[in-house]
């Protein structure tokens, strides 16, 4: 074993051009593999990230402008959604289909103030439910709860970013807003990708105050009972002519009630993932492929050029079988070497995009999403790419090293 | 169909064919022959490489050194394709080395050497597998006429001390002179045999 290695480091000494061409070869290509499936992980996480911070079968339904004349109504007529429509949905009809249905009516945007310290925010008036639709994480005390909405009291949810730049402990402590004093419930949870950074009051204290009259700016709804992609188009289609018959819209207007489906929009998401995923491994197998191509065709030359070597071992009585070992041997310890510094470099770049990109976030206009999340790569992952490398490598110095090992002492010592 | 029993000879060689001696195990065109009671003929690669390892020393005109290696390392090499142990075989190198006056350069490589330096190295490497028969393929081509005489001495020496059969192809009249003796070879055929134990066969006659 000690012989080998020293035969090994001895070529390798001797044949420092060489060794850093294959090293090179090697190297790049895993590198180039981990970073591309790195970045190609982060994008998909990030994604995966945005679509997990709500439930995905939920739905939110808006009122919009119509587009068509109907019933003695002009084209452009703004719909508003009011307690008739949480009626119908709460109805008959949809009552095996729909689970949880949360009003949350609009958004004033103020200044919010603790002490000397002010900032702006807005206000967005939910019930109980929306809790679970949107999925949102307590930090720190509770979220709104059914007596907050029957007595209207006055108290709010602030986000982990209103609590960093107020006061960390603000549970217990009155706020002001509009001019009036509201108490700190909870914290939730919101990190700075995240677009709900709204102060949320209970939603009777909204109209009771602020907003008097029916009007609800959105409904938040959640179904089960519903299995595919069909069902869920299909309630859908229901909901939006039911909402456009009770404001006496056109039933063909397509902007008179505005649905925001998370299910058909996660399915679209994971069709994507899949494909960025496919693609990255496509690149990255094309990648690997010049890397064994590099090494093979180092391996080519490496034998060549040694040919007269090979020779003088032969005339002294080494077995074809040793030249080949010896081959092989240089070239897995050469490809694994050069192979695994590529690999810590790709995850090291990894890391790097990881602490850079990742924490970089992405405006979509109806969404915040990170750049990437964690672009990084498992260790298995790695491995079985650098394993996968050094295999290949092999192979391809399996052909030329056969060659060497069985051309003939005389022929080979005539090589110059 | 010639037979040539390999027992003692030593060999000239005019400029003539070439004569494939080194490729006396496996690119001999016609005939058979004996080496050491030992029919060869078809032999597969493991075993040819056996032969050349246990019975065979070659010293070549271009010495053929492996140039990273060092001066033991070479000498090492045919004992490491035996398979004896690293200690054993420095040993060995190391006394072969000695024989030859070489101990100082034990650790230099080919390049750091002088011709006749590089050659007694190639000698003590054809040497430690202690040979039935050494083939030397113009072993002063490439070394002036003083590092000849020298290498020549050396052969000679280990012919008569250790009794190892050596055969030199050389071209050279004063080479062939040191040899017991001399078959001529024109055109890949045997001519003329002469017995040489006077070491007088070069008398201005035997140049063409």
């Amino acid at each position: 074993m000690r012989d080998l290695l020293n035969e090994i480091w001895n070529s390798v000494r001797n044949n420092k051009l060489r060794t850093a061409l294959t090293g090179f070869a090697v190297s790049w290509g895993i590198f180039l593999l981990i970073c591309l499936l790195g970045a190609g992980n982060g994008i998909i996480n990030a994604f995966q990230g945005s679509s997990d911070r709500f439930v995905t079968n939920s739905m939110d339904i808006m009122g919009g402008l119509t587009s068509l004349p109907a019933n003695g109504y002009k084209e452009g007529r703004r719909i508003v959604l009011n307690k008739g429509d949480i009626d119908i949905i709460e109805g008959k009809e949809f009552e095996d289909r729909i689970d949880k249905v949360a009003p949350v009516t609009s958004e004033i945007s103020d200044k919010m103030a603790l002490g000397i310290k002010t900032l702006s925010t807005s206000m967005r008036s939910v019930t109980p439910q929306y809790l679970e639709i949107e999925k949102i994480q307590m930090d720190k005390g509770r979220f709104i709860n059914p007596l907050d909405i029957e007595q209207r009291r006055k108290v709010v949810v602030l986000s982990t970013k209103h609590a960093r730049e107020l006061d960390r402990d603000l549970v217990g402590k009155w706020v002001s807003m509009q001019g009036i004093s509201f108490r700190v419930i909870g914290i939730y949870h919101s990190d700075e990708s995240d677009w709900r950074t709204s102060a949320y009051i209970p939603y009777s204290t909204m109209k009771g105050i602020f907003k008097p009259g029916e009007e609800i700016d959105d409904i938040y709804i959640t179904f089960g009972g519903v299995s595919n992609l069909e069902e869920n188009l299909e309630l859908e289609g229901t909901i939006s002519s039911r909402l456009k018959a009770h404001h006496e819209a056109h039933p063909d207007d397509p902007n008179a009630i505005w649905i925001w489906n998370r299910y058909t929009q996660n399915s679209e998401i994971s069709t994507g993932q899949k494909l960025i995923s496919i693609g990255m491994w496509i690149l990255g197998i094309l990648t690997l492929i010049s890397g064994i191509v590099g090494v093979s065709n180092i391996m080519l030359i490496s034998v060549k050029e040694r040919t007269h070597e090979f020779g003088i071992r032969k005339a002294i009585g080494a077995k074809p079988g040793r030249i080949l070992s010896l081959i092989i041997a240089e070239s897995v310890s050469i490809t694994a070497f050069f192979g695994y510094v590529g690999m810590g470099l790709g995850m090291l770049v990894c890391e790097i995009m990881d602490k850079t990109l990742g924490s970089r976030s992405m405006n979509l206009g109806f969404d915040t999403i990170k750049m990437m999340d964690n672009p990084t790569v498992g260790l298995d992952v790695a491995m079985e790419a650098t394993l996968l490398l050094i295999v290949a490598g092999t192979l391809a110095g399996l052909i030329p090293a056969w060659k060497a090992a069985k051309v003939k002492p005389i022929e080979a010592l005539r090589a110059e | 169909m010639a037979l040539i029993e390999l027992r003692d000879i030593n060999k000239t060689y005019d400029n003539g064919q070439p004569l494939h001696i080194l490729g006396i195990l496996d690119n001999y065109d016609t005939g058979t022959y004996h080496l050491a009671g030992k029919l060869i003929k078809d032999l597969s690669e493991n075993q040819a490489a056996e032969y050349r390892n246990r019975m065979i020393g070659f010293i070549f005109q271009s010495f053929n050194l492996i140039g990273f290696k060092t001066a033991v390392e070479n000498v090492e090499l045919p004992l490491f394709y035996q398979g004896v142990p690293r200690r054993k075989r420095h040993e060995l190198a190391m006394e072969y080395l000695e024989k030859l006056g070489l101990t100082q350069w034990a650790t230099h490589f080919p390049n750091e050497m002088s011709g006749g330096q590089r050659q007694r190295v190639a000698i003590a490497r054809a040497l430690i597998t202690k040979p039935e028969i050494i083939l030397a393929d113009e072993p002063t081509g490439a070394l002036d006429s003083k590092t000849s005489v020298e290498v020549m001495q050396l052969l000679k020496q280990l012919n008569k001390e250790e009794g190892i059969t050596i055969i030199v192809v050389t071209h050279e009249s004063g080479v062939a002179n040191e040899t017991n003796k001399i078959i001529h070879i024109k055109d890949g055929i045997i001519g003329q045999i002469e017995e040489n134990t006077s070491h007088s066969a070069w008398d201005g006659t035997m140049m063409k």
